[in-house]
């Protein structure tokens, strides 16, 4: 198969005028019809009076002048970028919205229900601390969803390799993303906890409650409760990572918390007590429990962990989880 | 500058790309062809280090891509227009990459300026037509102002001034001594902007070597001519020793292994009219699909009864 020239020239190279449609030009060379100039990277003043680039000043072949400040992929730059990331989708504030609010919802829900049952008002298991932050069992869900989606979102959209080609090393890139996660889960439960306080506070007279910061469980819970979402976001995040499925990565997080967790605490049998204990839910809500009325989080009642304990091992559950999802993130193909 | 020696891909049993050898010079715009399924994608992901080598190595200006401090300085890389969240904007997407080279939106603004993504910049990338999310992956490759581009089928999609765009911009930034290494199957486009092949079949190189060398090799010396009697001088032509003559349309005849005056010195002797006379040139496409023959992996079949392919253009079908 092959192609007649149709005049005696014989030219192919120059023959193609279609390209240009309407308004042909000469020598491809001096195309003008393009969004900009063409051949330079860096226009250094994209204002009126901006003199020639210095791009092709520097000579034909000789190595190009750089007229872009690139500076090294340092972790606080990568860290930088995740945050532009992070605030520039919307579903971020959406997801942190909702987090954040299930606090002070459930906190006044909570409240005005035991508000209606004056003869329970003064009874010990009325721990203000435990009820203001009550909101944390549904927060913790939207947080994880975050923390699953803040990786998976990535590969499932093709994002993961833009992030991967301006940081190669891929650890640091998952790091980076990790700490901007936790952080603004760290930022919104911290202030989702003082508005359900504010919150709580309406009805603290109506029902005997109270919440005091020096008082050590209290100051243990309400604090403990950002620390809690912040762990399990990046045990969600790590399992985002390893899982890379956004629907696989979420179903096996909230699988964990909602099913597995209570599920196996509801068999009274002694060994799978002492095991759920040590389930990283169990384990870290540890935290949250009150002597007197135990956990919203989970049934699972034991106290055979200290509350520090318990979020001990749910840490040592999250650095298990992220060390395996940065080995596989090195292994494995983007 | 890339460097590949002996780069080699299995997946399983399959070998994507196997024990593949090219070095990749800069100051030339150099084009990477092959049938699909050849292991194109494959090499410019295992070049900016998205998959691992199963054997092998390659460098990019002296250094496996991971090991540049900067990777965006040195390489910008297009290999599939849709590596962007479809949630966020151009404009925050290119300033989320620009961030992790501590360029800011300055550069974002002359970037988006120089590929005409002005309008749509604040569009979220998800809404974003083919061409224009060519545009925004080109932006985002040229953001580190890198030495070496990789591009993998950067013109799919563009519109007609895209196409022109996009070429003479590789070619400017390949006079300016930039390497630049593309991928494209519009054989006709490859013609215009390419100077060097890298050609691969069935994962391995079948070719390397400047263009005007791979459609010179399969240049044939055939002369086209038209007549009204080409019964008359097909009769002549056949007379003389190696000459081969084959009818293309009613008037029309390919004569092969004799010149254009011979042609018309036998035209003379019966005293036939000719009415146009011109040498075939081969072209990138022809070459291309000699070349590459025995490599196709997926190749079309005729349907029976459905008309001959016969100068179907296979490069012009994406």
């Amino acid at each position: 198969m092959t192609t007649p020239a149709t005049s005696a020239s014989a030219t192919s190279a120059s023959a193609t005028s279609a390209p240009a449609g309407p308004t042909t030009l000469g020598p491809a060379g001096s195309a003008t019809s393009a969004p900009a100039g063409p051949t330079t990277l860096a226009p250094a003043a994209p204002g009126p009076a901006a003199p020639a680039p210095g791009g092709p000043a520097a000579g034909p072949a000789s190595t190009p002048s750089r007229l872009v400040p690139v500076r090294p992929a340092t972790f606080g730059r990568l860290v930088a970028a995740e945050w532009t990331k992070l605030r520039s989708l919307r579903s971020s504030w959406w997801v942190l919205g909702v987090g954040l609010l299930f606090l002070p919802a459930l906190a006044a829900s909570r409240m005005t229900s035991i508000a209606q049952v004056p003869e329970a008002v003064g009874s010990p298991g009325l721990v203000g601390a435990v009820y203001v932050t009550s909101g944390v069992v549904l927060s913790q869900l939207a947080f994880c969803t975050l923390g699953v989606l803040a990786v998976t979102g990535e590969y499932g959209t093709g994002q993961i390799r833009s992030t991967l080609a301006a940081a190669p090393a891929r650890v640091p890139a998952l790091g980076a993303k990790l700490v901007v996660t936790v952080g603004a889960v760290a930022a919104a439960s911290l202030a989702g906890v003082a508005l359900a306080w504010a919150a709580g506070a309406a009805w603290f007279d109506a029902t005997g409650m109270s919440v005091d910061l020096a008082r050590a469980e209290d100051a243990r819970i309400v604090l403990g409760v950002p620390l809690y979402l912040a762990a399990v976001t990046a045990l969600a995040f790590g399992i985002g990572t390893i899982v890379r499925s956004s629907a696989g990565g979420i179903t096996i997080v909230l699988g964990l918390l909602l099913v597995v967790e209570n599920g196996l605490a509801a068999i009274p049998w002694g060994p799978v007590q002492t095991f759920v204990t040590y389930l990283p839910s169990s384990a870290g809500s540890r935290l949250l429990q009150s002597e007197a009325v135990g956990s919203v989080i989970t049934t699972s009642s034991s106290t055979a962990l200290s509350p520090w304990g318990g979020y001990g091992v749910l840490l040592v559950w999250v650095v298990v989880v992220l060390a395996v999802a940065g080995v596989l993130l090195r292994r494995r193909d983007a | 500058m890339i460097q590949a020696a002996g780069l080699t891909k299995r997946y399983g049993e399959k070998t994507a790309v196997d024990d593949v050898s090219f070095t990749v010079r800069p100051g030339v715009v150099t084009g990477f062809l092959g049938p699909n399924g050849a292991g194109k994608s494959t090499t410019m992901r295992m070049i900016v280090g998205l998959d691992r080598p199963t054997a092998g190595t390659v460098t990019v200006n002296g250094a496996p891509y991971a090991r540049h401090r900067a990777p965006l300085g040195e390489v910008g890389s297009l290999l599939d227009a849709r590596a962007v969240h479809p949630g966020r904007s151009a404009r925050d997407h290119l300033l989320a990459q620009a961030r992790t080279h501590g360029l800011g939106r300055r550069r974002v603004e002359e970037v988006i300026e120089s590929t005409g993504l002005g309008p749509v910049a604040r569009r979220r990338a998800g809404t974003f037509s083919l061409g224009m999310g060519q545009r925004l992956g080109i932006a985002s490759a040229l953001l580190g102002d890198p030495r070496t581009l990789i591009l993998d089928e950067p013109v799919n999609g563009l519109d007609p001034e895209g196409v022109l765009w996009v070429r003479t911009l590789l070619r400017g930034l390949a006079a300016e001594g930039r390497t630049v290494l593309l991928s494209s199957h519009l054989m006709s486009e490859m013609a215009l902007t390419a100077d060097h092949l890298v050609v691969l079949g069935r994962g391995r190189v079948i070719a390397d070597a400047p263009l005007a060398e791979i459609v010179a090799r399969a240049q044939t010396a055939t002369v086209r001519v038209r007549t009204p009697m080409t019964a008359e001088l097909e009769r002549e032509l056949r007379r003389r020793p190696g000459v081969g003559v084959t009818s293309v349309e009613r008037d029309v005849l390919d004569v092969t292994g004799c010149t254009a005056p011979e042609v018309v010195a036998a035209a003379a002797t019966v005293g036939v009219a000719v009415h146009e006379l011109a040498p075939v040139r081969t072209s990138l496409e022809d070459a291309y699909l000699r070349l590459t023959a025995d490599a196709v992996e997926y190749r079309s079949t005729p349907v029976p009864g459905a008309p001959a392919p016969g100068r179907a253009s296979l490069g012009g079908s994406r």
